[in-house]
């Protein structure tokens, strides 16, 4: 095993500030923090598994938390109409996968580049999010509903249970499917790789179908945990999802990325965000360190890869 | 050679960790300081943690202002934090480390206040008194709620400002507002018109009431069109606090100060080139170093056990007003800034 690959040095990383975190943070290795942080890290994580699988193409999609505020709309609507938990959880991953497709087909099957279509669609969804609820919150939704945010299985909370799940499905999705190869072929090669006879445009089309169903999963979690949905509910992450991805060892020219790398990579964003929080340091602080450790692991990355290049030239 | 390369790269990422250990050190030693002074629980100092719909805008960091000289002034630890966009979200993330830190008291302006309610119920689960300011939380999970304004007064204020400006009380007037959704902007102008109905019966409102997306480029290009399309208009009210600078720039640019007057929801600092060449007439709002002084004090009175009570004279504020239910304080009268005034506040 290569105890220096790029996913090693994250889990040292991790494993590092957690530690110092423990020591010098008051407060952060307590129970209450602790599933505190559980409970706050998931909605960014399966954001951010999305923007992998997309980036994995040498894509991005920029309509993702919009279309996870029309999808966590929708299921707010009907559930505030009085429709069951699960048609309107249906209705709303349904939404999301009809918005998926949109993008899907602009980019695989008409060829448009991925930037400019999910950019269109991105004022797409907060227009229609805007249409639909008038700039207000939706809230008030049954108890039943809210425990998939807020509630425990033990003492785990039931968001990061989700946020595991997915991880392990997608980890063998990319890795043991034809599907998952492919996306890394493609990412690496596209013109090759619909060479070798496989459908492209299918490919690529199931990958922003799976970043639109991680943009309802996360839509689902937010709005049952704060019990309201808003049009700009969790736009935030958008930019937070693909600075993870690509601190997570992602290449955005496409080709390579793991989900441990992007796991890991949220859970240091969290360390750090909930670790200064608890010191009182200042949010824009906060902001610019963070900024400074995705260009110092982009930095390290190109060094690397520059330095790989020239021993294999 | 591959073994050479391989010691660059972890080299360079020690390094990298290293770099973000320090970085986390210095942050942990510039804490320090702060945290000796609190002195933790031990020494029974208060915490309160005052939480702003977003950091690094003029108007709270006005606020931010007051809370400090009050929490300086009453001996209290202020923590004043908020999330740097103004998304429910990250603003419910900043709640929760603020839990696990164990404050005193939260006060919060929330984004979106349904969006909280889960929070602020687990805040109060731990023991910490619950309040908001600036713009109300859901009332059932909060102790006190500090308003700046009674937006019924404010409401009707606007239209009297606006009738004194344009000295008549006939004419007709449109309204410019910031979102169309904006739910304090829309109380507000609720009220104005109650007013313009019940007071100046001769006062005639022209169209819908016109959204400007809070942007004053927007605002001065849809004014520019009002004034086009309403060449008889003789007074314009403007909600939000970019609406009327996109209006007053419109009515400068075509030399109509004279004839239309325009009164708005607006910082004296930015309105002050407006009001001096009569462009605005008068911009109204409260101060908002005063909504974070009074927010401290009200807060070390709540964990402190002591109610406010309506016509309590709190010091560098004034008197403040308590509703009948006995936790919505409103802090008074608004401020109006003119001409004559507006060079003397730094917000």
């Amino acid at each position: 095993m290569n105890f220096l690959s790029k996913e090693w040095i994250l889990g040292y990383v991790f494993a590092g500030l957690f530690l110092l975190m423990t020591l010098f943070v008051p407060g952060f290795f307590e129970a209450y923090n602790l599933i505190n942080m559980l409970f706050q890290l998931p909605e960014l994580g399966i954001l951010s598994l999305g923007m992998m699988v997309v980036l994995l193409t040498a894509g991005i999609d920029l309509s993702i938390t919009f279309l996870a505020a029309l999808a966590g709309v929708i299921v707010a609507t009907l559930l505030t109409n009085g429709y069951s938990v699960p048609v309107s959880i249906l209705a709303g991953v349904a939404t999301a996968l009809a918005g998926g497709l949109l993008n899907g087909f602009f980019i695989a099957v008409v060829g448009v580049s991925p930037i400019l279509v999910t950019l269109g669609t991105m004022t797409l969804f907060e227009g229609i999010v805007l249409l639909l609820t008038k700039g207000n919150s939706i809230s008030g939704f049954p108890e039943s509903y809210s425990l998939i945010g807020n509630g425990l299985l033990g003492a785990v909370p039931i968001p990061i249970l989700i946020f595991a799940a997915i991880a392990v499905i997608l980890s063998i999705l990319l890795n043991k499917t034809a599907w998952g190869r492919s996306v890394y072929m493609f990412g690496n090669n596209p013109t090759a790789t619909l060479f070798s006879g496989i459908n492209t445009t299918r490919v690529v089309l199931w990958v922003y179908l799976f970043a639109a169903l991680m943009a309802a999963v996360a839509a689902i979690i937010m709005t049952s945990r704060y019990n309201s949905a808003k049009v700009d509910i969790g736009s935030s992450y958008l930019l937070q999802s693909i600075a993870v991805a690509v601190l997570g060892g992602t290449s955005i020219s496409g080709g390579y990325g793991k989900v441990i790398g992007v796991v890991l990579a949220v859970g240091i964003f969290q360390i750090i965000s909930n670790g200064l929080n608890l010191l009182g340091v200042s949010s824009m602080v906060i902001d610019m360190l963070m900024g400074t450790i995705l260009i110092g692991v982009l930095l390290i990355n190109y060094v690397s890869a520059k330095r790989k290049q020239s021993q294999t030239a | 050679m591959k073994k050479m390369n391989k010691m660059l790269s972890v080299s360079v990422s020690v390094l990298l960790a290293l770099g973000l250990m320090t970085g986390c050190a210095v942050q942990k030693n510039t804490a320090a300081p702060a945290d000796g002074a609190a002195g933790g629980k031990s020494d029974g100092k208060l915490t309160i943690a005052v939480v702003p719909k977003l950091v690094g805008i003029p108007y709270f960091n006005a606020s931010e202002k007051g809370a400090k000289q009050a929490a300086d002034k009453l001996g209290v630890e202020l923590i004043y934090t908020g999330p740097t966009q103004p998304d429910a979200a990250q603003q419910v993330k900043v709640i929760e480390d603020l839990i696990s830190k164990k404050v005193d008291v939260i006060a919060v302006a929330p984004n979106d206040a349904a969006a909280l309610t889960p929070v602020l119920k687990k805040a109060k689960d731990q023991g910490i008194k619950v309040m908001d300011w600036d713009t109300p939380a859901d009332p059932s999970v909060v102790e006190l709620s500090v308003h700046q304004i009674d937006d019924e007064v404010y409401g009707r204020h606007m239209v009297d400002l606006l009738v004194q400006a344009m000295g008549t009380d006939s004419g007709k007037v449109a309204i410019v507002t910031g979102g169309l959704s904006a739910q304090n902007l829309n109380t507000w102008i609720d009220w104005s018109k109650k007013q313009i109905a019940e007071k100046y019966p001769n006062l005639q409102i022209i169209g819908d009431k016109i959204g400007t997306d809070e942007k004053q480029q927007v605002a001065y290009q849809k004014t520019l069109d009002l004034l086009k399309a309403n060449p008889d208009l003789n007074g314009i009210l403007a909600y939000s606090t970019v609406a009327p600078l996109g209006a007053a720039q419109a009515i400068q640019e075509k030399g109509l100060q004279d004839k239309v007057s325009l009164v708005g929801v607006a910082l004296p600092k930015d309105s002050k080139p407006f009001l001096e060449d009569g462009s605005l007439d008068t911009a109204t709002l409260w101060d908002p170093v005063k909504l974070g002084y009074l927010t401290v004090t009200l807060a070390k009175d709540l964990a402190e056990g002591k109610k406010p009570t309506d016509g309590q004279e709190v010091e560098n504020v004034g008197k403040i007003e308590v509703k009948a239910d006995g936790k919505t304080v409103i802090m008074g009268p608004p401020s109006d800034f003119t001409k004559e005034n507006a060079g003397n506040y730094d917000f």
